[in-house]
């Protein structure tokens, strides 16, 4: 329907009057004005404006004193810098694989039409919809040492409680069990859709032609998937690596900055210590590093492609 | 057995699969469940050894502790946030993205480029510098402070200039004919028509209006300001103490309260939800 209306549409009147075309609409301007004055001011300044703060030292009170890159030589010499880059990685070590091999299965399982696949579908989106706070504090007490649930069922398979997020080795990994929880609905969709858009012919073609379930998920399934899944990586990369509200939430960095990240730490240096100044230049290098992740990420799916 | 399979077409590894999968999508919901139940018990039975998945006995006395906290307040700024915030976005969205889809003037294409390479640009970068600014100018804990710096979400332009795109031309030259100017055009005839990506729009940023955390943490420094998911996120055992003092039933029912609307809003409208995520994350 959609390709009919489009066809229709710039056939209908553009081209019916070879060499005369209709006129410009510069009230167009003012229609797109209203969304892009906000934008300009919020959206866009802001960036600009945080690439200057971060030359200078700025607390709340008095005025902005320009000190060059010493907000960076100070970020290289901070120890809780180095700490929370390093926790990001191993969060983007866990949640990106976990969330994008868990979003392919589920989606894989949901697009047969099994009886209540429906269903299935609707409770493996749901946590997405829901608030940080929400997803942080129900995993506070799933994960709780003595009365969690997790551990209960760990005990009832016989194994000795672990403190999720009250030991140094085992927060960054309680935080990451909820990360999935949260964002898998997002790659589930994504994937659900692409899933859906591969020709019913195709798969019956090789069917027919005795192909099995595996060769027809190598063959067929997965290099149809293959944009869909570099999208979800992409995405799901860059969000983790801004992770904050569940750190937040669950153990605020803790025990020990075992925890934290390089948002986290932008949160703290901001609000609690007032460094203003050394929080954007923070956030600058943070931007840098999603920057280069991207890039190498976008680079090495292109290499695996060809 | 044999017969309901093959009704369905199915095989008996069909069936064993089946079963595994809705096992793990039951799994994977039922930390809601969890948190419903334990909103209704009584303290003493929340810190048992046994796993009690429908309460023995139910109480309210969670949600009454819970509301003893500002929550109606923190409800409210949330609301007033979210509905403002979202109105204005779907509005000004539909806006440009009918005049980028529909309206000939230079640069059209550039603009609407521009609009989307912003999808890249750090949020992180943005958010001292703004927090900064609102405080210099002495509107920290305000509604505006909550409202202006999210309204301008390009997810809105998307979603509409995609759908504009293929409206049909010739109504809108049949409403120029009688005479429309291009604000009857848009009111009158693209609006009433757009109601599939308005609604996906809508529900899409309320959600994320509603569910937003960094920004109101970091511009509200007044209790009675608070949106709903940072007013709660006090019962973190971490952050606050509140969950020290009252138990994790208390905790439960502060978040079933901020769970509910999100919830119910995806399970009546999930076909919007559903398209309008796999529409705006297929643009990036």
């Amino acid at each position: 329907m959609a390709t009919s209306a489009q066809t229709l549409g710039s056939g209908g009147t553009a081209e019916a009057l070879p060499g005369e075309r209709p006129p410009l609409e510069w009230v167009g301007y003012l229609f797109v004005a209203l969304f892009a004055v906000p934008f300009l001011i919020f959206n866009v300044a802001p960036v600009f404006f945080g690439a200057y703060v971060a030359f200078t030292e700025w607390s709340i009170i008095g005025t902005p004193e320009w000190i060059g890159l010493g907000n960076y030589d100070d970020a290289i010499s901070d120890e809780w810098v180095w700490v929370a880059f390093r926790n990001v990685l191993f969060y983007a070590l866990i949640i990106v694989p976990g969330v994008t091999v868990l979003g392919l299965l589920f989606a894989l399982f949901v697009n047969k039409s099994y009886p209540l696949s429906g269903l299935a579908r609707t409770l493996f989106f749901a946590p997405h919809v829901v608030s940080a706070t929400v997803i942080g504090l129900v995993w506070v007490y799933l994960l709780d040492t003595q009365y969690g649930l997790l551990n209960a069922v760990i005990g009832a398979l016989g194994a000795p409680s672990i403190p999720w997020l009250t030991s140094s080795d085992y927060a960054l990994v309680g935080v990451s069990m909820a990360s999935i929880w949260w964002d898998l609905g997002l790659a589930f969709v994504l994937i659900l859709a692409a899933l859906q858009d591969i020709p019913r012919d195709l798969i019956e073609a090789s069917t027919v032609d005795g192909a099995g379930p595996v060769n027809r998920l190598r063959f067929i399934v997965l290099p149809h998937l293959r944009p869909v899944l570099s999208m979800v990586i992409t995405l799901q990369m860059i969000s983790t690596l801004r992770i904050f509200s569940q750190v937040y939430v669950m153990t605020n960095g803790g025990p020990a900055g075992s925890s934290s990240s390089p948002i986290h730490y932008i949160y703290t240096v901001a609000i609690v210590r007032n460094l203003y100044g050394y929080a954007s230049a923070l956030a600058i290098l943070l931007f840098l590093v999603i920057l280069v992740a991207t890039i190498v990420q976008r680079f090495a799916v292109r290499e695996m492609a060809s | 057995m044999t017969a309901w399979l093959e009704r369905r077409g199915m095989t008996y590894g069909d069936a064993a699969l089946w079963v595994l999968g809705t096992a793990v999508a039951l799994a994977w919901a039922s930390p809601f469940l969890w948190m419903v139940s334990t909103s209704f018990k009584y303290p003493a039975d929340v810190l048992t050894e046994t796993i009690e998945w429908i309460p023995r006995r139910v109480t309210l006395d969670n949600y009454i502790k819970v509301f003893e906290y500002p929550i109606i307040r923190w409800t409210f700024n949330s609301l007033v946030q979210a509905l403002t915030s979202t109105t204005i976005c779907v509005f000004f969205g539909a806006m440009a993205g009918f005049a980028l889809a529909q309206f000939r003037f230079p640069g059209r294409a550039a603009i609407f480029l521009i609009f989307l390479a912003s999808l890249m640009m750090p949020v992180e970068v943005s958010v001292i510098p703004m927090l900064l600014a609102f405080i210099k100018v002495g509107w920290a804990s305000t509604y505006q402070a909550l409202i202006l710096p999210t309204i301008a979400n390009v997810f809105s332009i998307y979603i509409f200039r995609q759908f504009f795109l293929t409206f049909p031309r010739e109504l809108i030259e049949a409403a120029r004919l009688d005479g429309a100017g291009p604000f009857r055009l848009f009111v009158l005839i693209a609006l009433p028509l757009a109601r599939a990506p308005m609604i996906a729009a809508a529900v899409i940023i309320f959600t994320l209006n509603w569910n937003n955390f960094l920004w109101p943490l970091l511009v509200v420094f007044d209790e009675s300001m608070k949106t709903l998911p940072v007013g709660i996120a006090a019962f973190a055992p971490v952050v606050g103490t509140h969950t020290q003092l009252e138990g994790y039933s208390v905790a439960m029912a502060g978040v079933t309260v901020l769970s509910v609307p999100s919830l119910l809003l995806f399970f009546f409208l999930q076909k919007y939800f559903i398209q309008g995520i796999s529409q705006g994350g297929l643009s990036q």
